[in-house]
């Protein structure tokens, strides 16, 4: 199991390979390999979305996936 | 005397050359939220923080009533859950099952608590391998079972579906519209990868799996190789608009790189069973699909536990009811998996002899052995990854503690992942107590037919393994019942 934590300002929830999978600034546990990060309506968040491959990550160093605001 | 005979070869060769018909309708359109799926079937609110996955494993007769007996054990079992007294049955979410465990499992999925009172006649107390021979052997058999996309299995489907499942299909579970749900499991031939009968699997096929005889499915699963012949479906992939879920494309991507063989897999799986080719002769630059057949032999062949699919559930967030999105979400706390394995022991009689053993009992037992060294593979996966859960959670916590006990100004305050308590059980023969009795149990051969004192038996045996288990205790007094 990979462990990954999905950055943004505020609680957004986290859509992993399009399907909803927990929220924004948690710890999550995500599969090794690659998958594609969004954050759920609205889209005022920059990158679209993020592809990351997982590997090696434990649970005291989960792999940081950053979203930042547009406007940031 | 020779009239009748000629009119027989006759009919025989009418039925060889009679038209295939799919057990399968084709999908009008590809809808993701329509037909036999998870996400779909009602549950009350906040019915996930429990969350009890069963399955039950292949093993004829022996297997039904093992898993039977667990039923009854689960019905039996009161706990106090957030403020309500249940029985714990009514919070079995999930069950996915193989071979002679499908046909509990889709009886309870059709029939709920009416189980109780119709599947021993209807099955369990049966001797169903005798009126399959007798089926078998009416002539009226001979003339559908010399069509070549017709065999023994597809008789054994229709006598299902007349005695057993009276007629229904898929789309009575839809319209039940309740937890469990409920996989039975097949093997397709040509991958040798399991085949889930969920609608996640027959959207590859552009198939409604509403149409299909829930007879059929458990025929499937239950295909025991040799005896029973495999399956046929029609695959009518590329007709309904179906597109693959974006995980796969990145999984497929991943192929070189081999950061995750195991999903890369399910991945070119999926590919392939949706995969078109160019159509023969078309001017239009027309496709058909690349299998337009897929031929489905027992589940017990790609694994006879019927864990390999909640495990995937379990270690996944690209499968159709991943457990780990559910846990990435909060909506688990308490997770349980019950495995039901009424798996025995090889026989001994070849060790009494000094000849050299035959051909067959030689390339049986090629076939045998790496099933049930799999097979115990997939069990121990369970323990390991209920460890990995443990495991990991406890570092975070032994860390925070240890950084605190160095003072304030120390102190890491790690966050971690969702916590959720595992409860790994398992009902198997092996964990009986008396050598006497596991010998008894281990030694019940794999028939649709046994003798009503030897379900009996069985029924009461699932009963106290389950009670025994050391991790459902703990449940049990964790949930205090």
């Amino acid at each position: 199991m990979e462990y990954v934590i999905v950055t943004f300002p505020t609680d957004r929830l986290v859509y992993i390979d399009d399907e909803k999978s927990g929220s924004t600034n948690e710890v999550l546990r995500v599969d090794a390999g690659t998958h594609t990060f969004s954050l759920g309506p609205v889209a005022n968040y920059r990158p679209a979305s993020r592809n990351v491959t997982l590997e090696d990550t434990t649970p005291l160093e989960p792999r940081v996936v950053a979203f930042y605001r547009k406007d940031e | 005397m020779k009239r009748p005979l000629a009119a027989l070869l006759l009919a025989l060769q009418l039925a060889a050359c009679a038209s295939f018909e799919p057990g399968n309708p084709p999908l009008a359109a590809y809808a993701p939220e329509a037909g036999y799926r998870f996400e779909p079937l009602a549950r009350s609110e906040d019915a996930d923080k429990l969350f009890v996955v069963v399955t039950f494993s292949g093993g004829g007769t022996r297997a039904a009533a093992l898993a039977y007996g667990v039923l009854e054990a689960l019905r039996d079992t009161a706990i106090q859950w957030r403020g309500r007294t249940a029985a714990l049955l009514d919070e079995v979410d999930v069950i996915s099952s193989i071979s002679g465990g499908s046909f509990a499992a889709a009886y309870y999925a059709l029939r709920g608590r009416g189980i109780f009172e119709e599947f021993p006649g209807r099955f369990l107390y049966r001797p169903i391998q005798g009126e399959l021979l007798k089926a078998a052997l009416s002539p009226a058999s001979w003339l559908k079972l010399a069509a070549p996309a017709y065999g023994r299995s597809d008789l054994a489907a229709e006598f299902y579906d007349r005695e057993v499942f009276a007629g229904a299909t898929y789309a009575d579970l839809i319209a039940r519209n309740r937890r469990p749900f409920v996989i039975l499991n097949a093997t397709d031939m040509t991958t040798g990868t399991q085949f889930p009968f969920i609608q996640d699997q027959f959207d590859l096929m552009c198939s409604d799996l509403a149409g299909v005889p829930l007879a059929r499915a458990a025929a499937s699963s239950s295909a025991f190789p040799g005896a029973l012949t495999p399956l046929t479906f029609r695959n009518y992939a590329g007709s309904c608009g179906y597109r693959h879920p974006a995980w796969v494309r990145n999984a497929a991507e991943d192929h070189a790189s081999r950061v995750n063989p195991r999903r890369t897999a399910r991945a070119e799986n999926r590919l392939s069973l949706a995969a078109e080719v160019p159509a023969d002769g078309s001017p239009a630059g027309g496709a058909r699909p690349a299998r337009p057949y897929v031929h489905l032999t027992d589940g017990g062949v790609a694994d006879n536990i019927g864990l390999r699919g909640p495990l995937d559930a379990l270690t996944s967030v690209n499968h159709p009811w991943s457990l780990v999105r559910m846990m990435n979400d909060g909506l688990i706390d308490k997770l349980v998996v019950i495995a039901v394995n009424a798996a025995t022991d090889p026989k001994m009689e070849r060790d009494q002899s000094a000849s050299v053993p035959g051909l067959v009992d030689t390339v049986i037992t090629a076939a045998d052995v790496p099933l049930g060294n799999y097979s115990f593979d997939t069990v121990e996966l369970l323990a390991r990854t209920a460890g990995d859960f443990y495991r990991d959670a406890r570092l975070v916590e032994q860390c925070n503690r240890l950084s605190a006990a160095k003072g304030a100004q120390c102190a890491l305050n790690l966050p971690s992942a969702h916590k959720v308590d595992f409860y790994p059980v398992q009902v198997a023969f092996e964990y009986l107590a008396s050598g006497e009795e596991r010998a008894w149990f281990k030694g019940l051969p794999t028939t649709f037919e046994l003798p009503r004192e030897t379900v009996d038996r069985l029924r009461a045996a699932g009963r106290r393994l389950l009670f025994e288990d050391p991790q459902f205790r703990k449940l049990l007094n964790d949930l205090k019942g």
